[in-house]
Parts: C-alpha cells; sequence; structure tokens
C-alpha cells in the first residue's frame, strides 16, 4: 500500500514509514533535508498527477498531432525494418533496467553483447577496435577529430570536412573542438564526391583531419576514397570515414582504402525511426588503443579459468583520469548497441548484403522513375547511389515539399531547387504514390 | 611493511630512483611507488633521442585503478629505453629496481643531482 | 539471502560467442551486385543463426544479466530506481517515430512533448529556459560549459578557469577540459562541503565557472550555498549544478532558487528512465533567463494559437546532438514525470531520503559525513571495499559504488533510492553487514554465486583482447 498521494513506486505503508523514521530517530521525513530556510522551496511545481491511464490517453493523442506521412528521409537518421525479436529480447529487463557494468561478474551477459557488438564493428570496418557507443555519427566525427588533435605528432589544427556536410553534424563537431583550438574548413565536392584535387591543394602539414562518408550525404558513393586515404597519409593528417552498419555491410571496406578512424551511424540498424535518437559508431587503429574514447569491453579470464568479460582500460575514461580523460562521455548508448547487434545477428550476412545491395538498386530505380517526369531531373549527381539521392526541380523545392506533404509524403528540400528522397523497405510500398505526387506538383 | 630502498641510488619525492655513478644513469620507480599503484598494466614512456627535463613529467605508469605520471629527476637526453616494459609491465612490480628499470639518460649537467634525496631521507619520506 | 545466478558453461567459457555459434563468409564480389567490384568489399564473416538460436543466445545473457528488476541496485551518485513499465509503451507510440527533419506543421505531436517535457524541467529545477538535446549527463555539463563560455564571450570576458570540488564526478573534471579550461580543483572542508575561505581564495576575473553538485557526493547539502553563489557571482562566474544528486531535492529545494545559474537533469536517473546497461540516458540543461540565447538551437515554443514551433536561440552555441537528442528517453522521463505530479515527485525525493537514513542506520559500518540526504559514504575501514562489494553480489543484491570519493577511506557510496521497502532494506543491510564482517579469505576470493567468479582485471588490460576476431590471434 502506498499513501494515497505519494509515489506509486515508492512502496511505503504508513506504518511502515513511521517506524522507519522512529529507527532514523527523527519525527518526519521534513526532518531528515538539511536544507537552510532560505533557499528551500515551499511553492508548488503545478504538475497534476495522472494515472497510466490517462497520460497513455493524453500522449496517443498528442503523438496523433503529428501529419501521417510516409517519410522518404534520410540525411543522417534512417529507416529500416527492425525485426520484432530486437524489440522482444531488448526488453527483457535484465538488459534494459542494467546499469554500466562496473561488476563484470554479476553483468557477464550484457559485456558478452556488447563485446560481440564491437566484433562486429570490427568486421564491418575491417579495424581492429570498436569501441561500444558513442552517442550518435556527430558526436563520434567530434571524438574522432579530438583523437586525431592527441595523436598527431605535429602542430595541425585543421579538420576538412565536405561541403555537404549537415549543417547540425558540422555544428556539433566546431562545439566539440573549439576547446582544443582546432578549426573545421570544409572542401568541395566534385559532382557530389570529394573533389580529390581541390582536396590535396587544401591539405597542408596543418591539417590533422581529413573526413569523408561514404555514402555522402547526398546519397552518392565515393569512387576514390584510397586517394583520399593517401592525400592524409601525405601529411600525416588522418583519414576519418563515416559510414553506416548497412553500407559497411556492401562498400569498400575502410580499413582497405586507409581508414584511420571509422564513425558514423549504427542506428540504422536496431533502432526504428526515433526523431534522431541515435548510435555512433567509433573504431579505429591498434596504435591508438589508449586514445579510444568511451567504454571498452575486453576478455580476461575468471578465478575459475573461464572465460569472462569485462570493461577494460578504464584508466582513459573521465572517472579515473578526470581532466586528462579522453572524453568525458560517461553515461552511453549501450542498450541500442544491444539492438544493433540483435539486429545485425538476425539479418546475417547474407541478409545484410542484401539488404545494402537493395539500398544500391531501388534507390536508382525510383531515381530513373523520378527523372522521367516532367519537371524533374534525377539524380543530379551522376553517380552510385545508396538509399538516397537528390532531384532538381524546376519548380521551388520548397513549394514541392509542402505540396507532397498534403498528399502524405515527406521528402527533404535541400536547396532551392533541390528535393532529396530516400528510399528503404519501410517506404517501398509507396513509391507509386510518391511519383504520382512529385508528378502533380511538378 | 617494509620497502627496499637501495643505498647506491638517489631518489625523487614524487617516487623516481635514478643512478648516480654512470655517465648515462638508470630511472625507474620505487618499491614503495609500485606497491602504491598495485598491478602495472600500462607503462609509456619517451623515445631514444628525446629530451627530458628535470621535475617534469616524462611519462605514465597505469594500474587498473590509477594513473601517475613520471617524473624526471634530472635533465638529459634518454638514450635507452626498457622496451621489454611494453610487453611485460609487470617488471615494474616484480623488480622496480632491476629488470624494471625505465630509462637511461645522459644527464646534461653536472649539478644534475642537486636537490634529490639520500636514500636515508627517502626512507624517511616513505617511513 | 542467497543469491545464485543463471551460469551456462561450456568447456572454459560460459555462453559461447555468437561466432562461435555460426560463422558465414558471403562473397560480396561474385553476389549480384549492382555496384561495380572496386566500390564494393570482397567479403563479409558474420554469425548467420536462425531466429531461435538468438532468442536463445541473448535470453541466456539477460540471465546472465543482473538489473533494478532483479532487485536492489544502490550504487550511489547512479539513482537506479524502478523504471516504470507504462513508460515503455508510451514511447513505442508509432505515432512519435517520426523522422527528425519533418516540418514543425507536421510534427505537432512531438513538439508538444518536447515543450511539455522542457515546461516540467524549468519548474523543477526552478530556471527559465530549458534544452533537451544533450544525450546524457556528461553532454549536458559539456552543453552547460558551452554556454557559460558563449555567454563570458558575448560580454567580452574572456575567462580560462572552471572550479571543481575534489569530491566532485570525474566528467565535471574532463568536461571543463574538453571545453578548454583550465580545471582549479577545491578542497572540501573538515564536514565535506566547500571550504568557503578556499573558494574565496580561488575565485578571480578568470573564473568562468563553479560546477557543483548539492547535495555533494557524499549526500552533504551545501548549508553556504548563498554565500558560494554570491562569491562566485562576485568574481563575475557562473554557477553550474551537477544534477546527478537531484533526486535528494525535488519538491523541497530548486537550484534556481540557490543562485545556481545552469544546472543539468539527469533523467535517467532522477526520472527513471532505464539505463539500458549503460545508457542511452539525457542531460537537459536549464538556465536562468540571462543565459537562455546562448542555448542548443532549435528550441521548442508554444505559439498564441497552441501550436508548437522551433527556433533559434539569439546567440545559440548551436548544436550537441546530430538531432534532437535522445528522443525515446526524453518521452519516457515526460510520463514519469507526469506520473507522480508535485506530491509524486516530493514523496520520491522524501522516500530517498528516507530509506538512505535507515539503511545507514542498519549498517555495522562508519559513515563518517552527515546528515546526509539520498545517498551516504560508509567506510569499510581497514577492509577493502572492493572486497566487500565483490562479497555482496553472493547475497542477492548489487552492491554500491565503491572507493569514491576518495575523501572517505575504503567508500561505500549507497543510494537505495525510494523504491525499497523496508523489508529490503534489511536484506540489503545483512548482505553489507555479513559480506563486511566475513573472513579476509572470503572476501577476497568472491563472489562465488554469480556467472562468473572474480575476474582477472589486470591480464585485461595488459593484454588487451577487444573482439572475437582478437581471440584467435
Amino acid at each position: 500500500m502506498t499513501q494515497p498521494d505519494g509515489s506509486p513506486f515508492a512502496p511505503h505503508a504508513a506504518a511502515e514509514t513511521a517506524a522507519m523514521l522512529e529507527a532514523v530517530g527523527v519525527e518526519s521525513e521534513a526532518d531528515l533535508f538539511d536544507i537552510p530556510d532560505d533557499v528551500a522551496f515551499d511553492g508548488e511545481f503545478g504538475i497534476e498527477p495522472r494515472s497510466e491511464q490517462e497520460i497513455r490517453g493524453e500522449l496517443r493523442r498528442l503523438f496523433a498531432r503529428n501529419n501521417d506521412l510516409t517519410e522518404f528521409m534520410g540525411r543522417g537518421h534512417y529507416s529500416h525494418y527492425v525485426p520484432s525479436i530486437v524489440d522482444h529480447l531488448s526488453d527483457r529487463a535484465e538488459f534494459l533496467t542494467s546499469y554500466t557494468q562496473y561488476q563484470p561478474e554479476i553483468t557477464q551477459g550484457f559485456l558478452q553483447a556488447l563485446f560481440e557488438y564491437q566484433s562486429m564493428l570490427v568486421e564491418l570496418t575491417g579495424l581492429p577496435i570498436a569501441n561500444c557507443s558513442m552517442y550518435d555519427g556527430a558526436t563520434a566525427l567530434a571524438e574522432a577529430a579530438l583523437l586525431a588533435d592527441r595523436v598527431r605528432q605535429t602542430s595541425g589544427h585543421r579538420i576538412l570536412v565536405p561541403e555537404y556536410l549537415r549543417d547540425g553534424k558540422r555544428s556539433v563537431l566546431e562545439n566539440y573542438v573549439d576547446g582544443a583550438g582546432l578549426v573545421v574548413e570544409s572542401y568541395p565536392m566534385d559532382d557530389g564526391n570529394v573533389d580529390r584535387e581541390a582536396l590535396a591543394e587544401l591539405t597542408d602539414e596543418e591539417t590533422a583531419m581529413i573526413y569523408a562518408e561514404n555514402p555522402t550525404v547526398r546519397g552518392t558513393i565515393e569512387e576514390g576514397l584510397s586517394e583520399v586515404g593517401e592525400i592524409a597519409a601525405d601529411t600525416e593528417a588522418l583519414f576519418c570515414l563515416g559510414s553506416d552498419l548497412v553500407a559497411l555491410s556492401l562498400l569498400e571496406a575502410p580499413a582497405s582504402v586507409g581508414a584511420d578512424v571509422v564513425v558514423g551511424e549504427a542506428d540504422v540498424l536496431g533502432l526504428p525511426t526515433s526523431y534522431g535518437m541515435g548510435l555512433g559508431i567509433f573504431a579505429t587503429r591498434e596504435s591508438f588503443l589508449r586514445q579510444v574514447p568511451g567504454r571498452l569491453v575486453g576478455v580476461s579470464e575468471d578465478s575459475d579459468d573461464r572465460r569472462a568479460y569485462t570493461l577494460t582500460l578504464q584508466t582513459r575514461e573521465q572517472h579515473i583520469r578526470k581532466e586528462r580523460a579522453t572524453s568525458n562521455i560517461c553515461t552511453n548508448q549501450a542498450w541500442v548497441a544491444l539492438r544493433a547487434a540483435m539486429h545485425i545477428a538476425s539479418l546475417g550476412p547474407d541478409g545484410l548484403v542484401d539488404l545494402a545491395e537493395d539500398c544500391v538498386r531501388d534507390a536508382a530505380a525510383l531515381a530513373d522513375r523520378v527523372d522521367d517526369l516532367a519537371g524533374y531531373q534525377a539524380p543530379v549527381h551522376d553517380r552510385h547511389h545508396f538509399r538516397e539521392f537528390v532531384v532538381r526541380s524546376d519548380q521551388p523545392a520548397e513549394g514541392i515539399a509542402t505540396a507532397l506533404e498534403a498528399e502524405g509524403f515527406a521528402v527533404h528540400a535541400v536547396d532551392d531547387h533541390l528535393l532529396q528522397v530516400c528510399l528503404t523497405e519501410t517506404n517501398a510500398h509507396a513509391t507509386d504514390g510518391l511519383v504520382a505526387a512529385l508528378q502533380e506538383a511538378a | 611493511m617494509s620497502f627496499d630502498v637501495p643505498d647506491d641510488l638517489t631518489y625523487l619525492e614524487s617516487h623516481e630512483w635514478t643512478t648516480t655513478d654512470d655517465p648515462t644513469v638508470r630511472i625507474g620507480i620505487t618499491d614503495f611507488a609500485q606497491d602504491e599503484l598495485g598491478d602495472v598494466v600500462f607503462v609509456e614512456l619517451p623515445a631514444v633521442g628525446d629530451e627530458i627535463e628535470a621535475g617534469s613529467a616524462f611519462g605514465v605508469v597505469e594500474s587498473i585503478k590509477a594513473v601517475s605520471d613520471l617524473y624526471a629527476p634530472i635533465s638529459g637526453e634518454v638514450t635507452a629505453v626498457n622496451e621489454e616494459l611494453f610487453d611485460q609491465p609487470e617488471l615494474v612490480n616484480d623488480d622496480p629496481f632491476g629488470d624494471g628499470w625505465m630509462l637511461e639518460v645522459a644527464p646534461s649537467d653536472e649539478a644534475a643531482f642537486d636537490g634529490l634525496l639520500s636514500p636515508d631521507e627517502y626512507r624517511d619520506q616513505i617511513a | 539471502m542467497i543469491y545464485d545466478q543463471a551460469r551456462y558453461t561450456e568447456g572454459n567459457k560460459h555462453e559461447p560467442l555468437l561466432s562461435e555459434k555460426d560463422d558465414t563468409t558471403v562473397a560480396v564480389d561474385e553476389t549480384d551486385s549492382p555496384l561495380p567490384d572496386e566500390l564494393t568489399r570482397d567479403e563479409l564473416t558474420l554469425p548467420g543463426l536462425s531466429e531461435p538460436e538468438i532468442a536463445r543466445h541473448y535470453t541466456r545473457l539477460s540471465q546472465m544479466n543482473w538489473s533494478i528488476d532483479s532487485g536492489p541496485y544502490p550504487l550511489g551518485s547512479c539513482t537506479m530506481k524502478y523504471n516504470p513499465k507504462f513508460t515503455e509503451d508510451v514511447a513505442a507510440d508509432p505515432n512519435a517515430a517520426i523522422h527528425p527533419d519533418r516540418s514543425a506543421s507536421s510534427a505537432q505531436g512531438n513538439l508538444g512533448v518536447l515543450y511539455g517535457l522542457q515546461e516540467y524541467l524549468a519548474t523543477i529545477g526552478g530556471m527559465d529556459a530549458v534544452t533537451l538535446q544533450p544525450p546524457a549527463g556528461a553532454a549536458g555539463e559539456f552543453t552547460g560549459i558551452l554556454v557559460a563560455k558563449a555567454y563570458h564571450d558575448h560580454h567580452g570576458n574572456d575567462r580560462s578557469e572552471v572550479i571543481i570540488p575534489a569530491s566532485a564526478h570525474g566528467t565535471n573534471f574532463a568536461t571543463a577540459a574538453m571545453a578548454g579550461y583550465d580545471v582549479v580543483e577545491l578542497p572540501s572542508d573538515e564536514g565535506g562541503r566547500v571550504d568557503l575561505e578556499a573558494l574565496k581564495a580561488a575565485v578571480s576575473e578568470e573564473t568562468a565557472a563553479l560546477m557543483l553538485t548539492n547535495p555533494n557526493t557524499v549526500g552533504l547539502f551545501e548549508r553556504d550555498i548563498v554565500e558560494i553563489a554570491e562569491t562566485v557571482h562576485e568574481a563575475g562566474g557562473l554557477l553550474y549544478y551537477d544534477g546527478a544528486n537531484l533526486n535528494a531535492l525535488l519538491g523541497r529545494g530548486r537550484p534556481g532558487d540557490m543562485g545556481f545559474d545552469i544546472m543539468h537533469y539527469n533523467v535517467h536517473k532522477t526520472f527513471a528512465t532505464p539505463h539500458g546497461g549503460g545508457g542511452p540516458g539525457a542531460g537537459p540543461v536549464g538556465v536562468v533567463d540571462e543565459l537562455s540565447e546562448f542555448l542548443p538551437s532549435p528550441r521548442v515554443r508554444e505559439t498564441d494559437d497552441g501550436d508548437y514551433e522551433r527556433f533559434d536561440p539569439d546567440h545559440s552555441i548551436g548544436k550537441v546532438h546530430g538531432f534532437a537528442g535522445n528522443w525515446l528517453v526524453l518521452i519516457k522521463a515526460y510520463a514519469y514525470i507526469a506520473r507522480l505530479g508535485d506530491e509524486g515527485l516530493a514523496d520520491a525525493s522524501a522516500k530517498a531520503v528516507l530509506n538512505a537514513n535507515y539503511l545507514a542506520e542498519q549498517l555495522e559500518m562508519d559513515v563518517p559525513y552527515g546528515p546526509f540526504h539520498h545517498e551516504f559514504a560508509a567506510t569499510a575501514g581497514d577492509r577493502d571495499a572492493a572486497d566487500v562489494a565483490k562479497r555482496m553480489l553472493d547475497f542477492g543484491v548489487h552492491p554500491p559504488t565503491t572507493k569514491w570519493p576518495e575523501m572517505v577511506p575504503e567508500a561505500m557510496l549507497t543510494e537505495p533510492t525510494e523504491i525499497e521497502n523496508c523489508r529490503t532494506l534489511d536484506q540489503l543491510a545483512e548482505a553489507f553487514n555479513n559480506a563486511y564482517s566475513d573472513t579476509d579469505e572470503a572476501i577476497e576470493t568472491a563472489p562465488s554465486r554469480t556467472t562468473a567468479s572474480r575476474i582477472d582485471q589486470v591480464s585485461a588490460a595488459r593484454n588487451p583482447r577487444l573482439s572475437w576476431q582478437a581471440l584467435d590471434e
């Protein structure tokens, strides 16, 4: 029994509370608070408590105010079908309601799952070290730049990024590197991909890191990444490559094009569309192991000589190294990593490669259909595409996006006359409708 | 518990030791220091040819739960690094004054050892 | 209570790795690829298992994992409270699963929840404006310190230092350093609180901010908070509130009323969103009016006609997360706060503080600092706190945070939260006392009833093997 007006999640009966107060030796709960009167709060928040049922109704009604649109949106946040097994297994309370594994003997299950996640990233990136999560692709990129700053021997302070980098990602990067005195600069793109000549021109001894994405934020697949790796290597800059779990399953392995760090969106698997909530990939070379941000799960033995997992190399982290830690990150995205690993396991290598190949095939097919419409050219960039592509519209892009919304579709307007369309298995059923609506809006 | 403090070495308050009688001196950390740290899991040292400066940090020694800077007892150029420690950091625990040595350094001036502690002074410090 | 954790054992390991169950290689260059060979990887090797095999794998792993639904989890400073189940259902609403680039007019539901949570948190903390973007507590700290920096820059003050008490969370130090500040560490006074004289000596025109946890990391309320605030403000600095211990104060004290200018909230602590084995959390940041123009973009506001819109604060620092932060976590926090309301929130803190005090009363260990609130630091004295903790694992409880903060020797920082009843607290106390009074041999070799017995941390660090690929080397 709880007290009538108390927290429903504090189980104290009135008599129990009284007995406990007596055991402690105070008259009332208020006596336990050592807060001086001049700063004590005696007002009200004005938050009316509601029943579980009322809140579910309230939020159901509120969320129903989101227009029911079929989204053809991507640009860093993607929708892939998440199998039911991922929800059911990850929602097991033993996973969902556990804490960071500071007592490894009693948390072997989660540690093993994170170890398996790290291993999957090692396979996908070709790099030997992967941590067990960053918040999202943007913060992972920012952490990569800080790693570049720590490991670089010379005084470089320039971080070179694609001119098309998402504004949000760039802003996060700038915020993270400002304290270290690094400066973010753009290099130009050539028909959607890295303009390698221009990049080579821009890169100098002051360059600490070159960042490229594959696929790019406009959905194009890079064709000369090894050259980008060489440009970086020539000036001892780090080469950081951004990608995602599905793309990594098919495209050139980052290690084979000379990437020193791989970052990006692991949330493409395991998480449904969730208003931008993420899971950041962070993988790197063995030589940077001691400079990796975030948590790492390693293998050891227990006193019965059995294999056991544990968080390791924690001296890199804030709770031990304080202001000299590799990052301030503490709470991470462990449960999202668990879900991503479950999704990868569920697809298996065949399923992953099939899914990735569909991302190429279907984008090309839809681009062709849009290109056939009067008033549109697609894809704008003469490249291979992954999931998404840019469309040039004769009419202003904003107006078309608004008109499409009225027809039940959401796409990106990325410039005055540029739209961006993203296709996966979750919206493939609606391509006919989208094409018709585009035609209508032309 | 008593700690080994060899009489033929000179000490720093921050628990490093150095030899004094060679043209190049050896540097390491004391028995007391390795015991305080616990099992050493990682040692980071400068490269041969690097300059170290008396009183400044030249490297890092890590156990599971702690990280300590290593301070240079003297100034000079690093002439040798104990690379065994990279694969076997436990040598610092097992034999801090022997196989667990860290650097050999060519001192840059004669007065290099001024201000360091004698074995007795160091014994008093850790008593 | 005696506890035996599930343990699947196969030879010298427990549940085999996914990769040990299956290892399938797909030759990518031999598939009917829509891409030219030079743009694809050669092959991909991963486990290819059936759904029943996967279900069993993860079910077994879950059984080899402790959680708040398993039993007490009194980790000090972590606020492991029960995560109400209905919040999961609320967050799983398919209508909430939309893309972050949606137009505001087509995302009114999401913006409404964000706005509602901003308002709830502002009133709970006594702050004027709130951003929900930071995805964790440390990210909140970083956001708050960037806001402080932007404020000082805007006023032409180039300040270089952030003052942090020695007993603060490690994240505070790391955050200040990441933002480019020098850290000035502040000693505690004999009573365990901020040494006011030391603070007065430490502040200067270089002081950008003081970061403070209140109650502090041994549960003590900083009684001199008004004078602390005046000291920092007179020097032109800002006062930052680390929200890790907010669960002690709900309805009884608000950081804004104490003179704090910036604060973060750990919704995965105070507002009961699940910790998920390490995350995701969320670290919203509240500020006083004068700092609101520097908050991250975009924020959400209500229009005159009851709609919601995004807007960029005038001098926004920009973004601290690629999109809108950990959205699903924010929904759960909203639902929890709505469920409790004023009385429930105040009761949560009251019971959290009562539970901590009651538990401490039952322990044989000393608690050097008091009066404490929702958590206390007991000392294991001449015993090794980490060993005592390992022994506790055999008694069906999770041990507290050990050996921190350092101001308490062999500290066992304990935070039972409001969710435990008297009977469970008695069991928890028994586990503490049994472990504390057990033989040296028993505590040094514990645990024995968990899936793994004592794990060799040293060899894990000396020979890092961080992937299944590394096991073959």
